[in-house]
């Protein structure tokens, strides 16, 4: 009858199985670490930064932020085309486009020295 | 003898090299910020600063008010306008390049926004007591961007206009005045 004959502990606990709960937290926060980089740079690198009113300095404009645009009907894209629902989508254009024309955005030079008051009296 | 008419001729060379670059650096200082004109910045810069921070934020609700509105125009009215024509078997090929004009102007306006909003938050982080210079340099790019900016409303102005024509052509196209249809 063969018998196995059982091998002696002779293994030393690794470094690994040592500091197992060390290796987890730092995993952990790696892994966060990486997670958060990859995502404020898609926050920054997207655009979304700099319509994100809720950052701090935007305090006194946040009230201001057009956040129902209700009015703002949607045309149908099924159905027939013909004279009245053309005039129906000229009227619904023209009321949307008269928004963007009673506003002259970032017009004027509120950067020029003269403005900001830096510029040299001649 | 002939040493001497080398070193000296060296000593020229790199006396006219440093002098030129010496004019250069101060040629190209002097375009920008005037000794008084950095006095003034300085004493000025709270109020510089104040100013910037408030156009920071009316740009950015600006930024986002007008953009809202450019982008339900392309989404909610005129791709819907596009589609119906389309699946009305209409030819819609001059609206479709008018839209696509538009869409082109839009991306132009959302990036260059960015590059300006970028530029602007610069020039607010330098302190301008210890930084004129460099101050007033970052507020002339963020100028330049600004200006961007309000070339990219008005292409997206005068893309709305087209539309709008390129909409009255298609009915004149098709619909003439007796209303009849003409494919």
């Amino acid at each position: 009858m063969d018998r196995q004959t059982a091998s002696p502990i002779t293994d030393q606990p690794t470094f690994k199985d040592k500091h197992r709960f060390f290796l987890f937290i730092v995993g952990s926060i790696g892994i966060a670490t990486t997670v958060v980089v990859a995502s404020m740079s898609m926050y920054n690198g997207s655009g979304a930064a700099q319509l994100d009113l809720s950052r701090p300095g935007y305090k006194s404009v946040r009230s201001k932020i057009t956040a129902n645009d209700g009015d703002f009907q949607n045309y149908s894209s099924s159905g027939v085309i013909d004279k009245n629902s053309i005039k129906e989508f000229r009227s619904l254009f023209d009321r949307q486009s008269q928004k963007t024309k009673s506003v002259d955005a970032f017009g004027g030079d509120p950067l020029s020295p003269e403005e900001l008051g830096i510029a040299v009296p001649i | 003898m002939k040493i001497s008419k080398k070193l000296s001729f060296v000593g020229f060379l790199l006396a006219v090299g440093v002098g030129g670059l010496t004019i250069l650096k101060v040629g190209a200082q002097g375009d920008t910020v005037s000794d008084q004109q950095t006095n003034l910045i300085i004493t000025n810069c709270v109020l510089v600063k104040n100013t910037l921070n408030q156009l920071h934020a009316s740009d950015a609700l600006l930024r986002v008010n007008m953009g809202q509105i450019y982008e339900s125009m392309s989404t909610k009215l005129m791709d819907k306008f596009n589609n119906r024509v389309a699946n009305n078997d209409f030819n819609n090929n001059y609206i479709v390049s008018v839209f696509e004009n538009y869409n082109l102007a839009l991306n132009s306006f959302r990036s260059d926004y960015i590059d300006y909003e970028e530029y602007l938050s610069s020039a607010i982080g330098i302190d301008c007591t210890k930084q004129p210079v460099s101050f007033y340099d970052a507020v002339a790019l963020a100028r330049t961007k600004r200006v961007k900016v309000h070339e990219d409303i008005l292409k997206l102005g005068k893309n709305i206009d087209q539309y709008k024509l390129a909409v009255s052509q298609f009915e004149k196209d098709h619909f003439g005045t007796d209303g009849g249809v003409k494919r």
